[in-house]
């Protein structure tokens, strides 16, 4: 994913409980309805920030208390670039598959996010443990 | 809340489910128990209308697949009304228009299931 300074950061923190994703769902409407994104192309981008915040929750499930959710929007003018980011352990299984790495974490959520977005990557941040995803849709020129 | 979920039943062992609004990780438990609860009392032929739905995501399309097995394991069924196009596209992008039968109005859904 290209890595150019953003024309504008916006960043959302929400609790890791189901009655919050519908908040950030909210905001990354607002924020990709001001860009030059079609109806259709909005509504992919909130189902898919949508169904990264609960993948976090549920990793989540069953924990006492956690670290919130950010959420990070760098917006450029051809491009929204969608990072959420969350400390919760990962569920110990099989390495990933090369070139993915941890997606297939989200099953049918992975699925459709892969599907609405142009490209996707996931990582775990080894100093600090958190993990990673980075969601990325370009305006259609 | 975001979702209304209104259950009635036209026809002897038919049941219709109504939503309105979004079914998501937050309200898609209620779903669930909703058509848990309506195979308990042995109404095994289920409706999904999801016509008001305006968001659903994967914690839904798993509560309905979940829906559709129990309900098979009964020897039920659980069909869908949808035309919203929106939602209509997350059942063609997953794959599971090939898993439900999904119909474009109330009457043709009850049609179906006589």
């Amino acid at each position: 994913m290209t890595t150019t300074q953003p024309d504008a950061v916006v960043e959302l923190c929400i609790p890791a409980r189901p009655e919050y994703v519908g908040v950030a769902r909210l905001a990354i409407l607002g924020v990709a309805s001001r860009m030059r994104f079609s109806y259709d192309e909005v509504e992919d981008i909130r189902l898919a920030v949508g169904e990264a915040c609960t993948s976090v929750l549920d990793r989540a499930e069953g924990q006492a208390e956690t670290e919130p959710i950010r959420i990070r929007c760098l917006i450029h003018s051809d491009r929204l670039l969608v990072e959420v980011r969350d400390t919760i352990p990962l569920p110990e299984k099989a390495p990933p598959a090369e070139g993915e790495p941890g997606l297939d974490d989200f099953q049918l959520g992975g699925v459709l996010i892969r599907i609405l977005m142009d490209e996707v990557s996931s990582e775990e941040e080894r100093e600090t443990g958190a993990h990673l995803v980075r969601m990325l849709k370009y305006v259609a020129r | 809340m975001n979702l209304r979920v209104e259950t009635q039943t036209p026809q002897d062992g038919v049941a219709v489910v109504a939503l309105s609004g979004e079914v998501d990780v937050y309200t898609s438990p209620r779903v669930k128990q909703e058509i848990v609860d309506l195979l308990n009392r042995g109404l095994t032929r289920i409706i999904v209308d999801t016509t008001k739905v305006e968001y659903l995501d994967s914690t839904g399309l798993g509560v309905l697949i979940g829906g559709l097995k129990r309900a098979r394991e009964r020897d039920g069924d659980l069909r869908l009304i949808c035309n919203n196009p929106r939602i209509l596209r997350i059942f063609e992008i997953t794959g599971l228009t090939k898993i439900f039968d999904i119909h474009s109005s109330e009457a043709e859904a009850l049609e179906a299931v006589r």
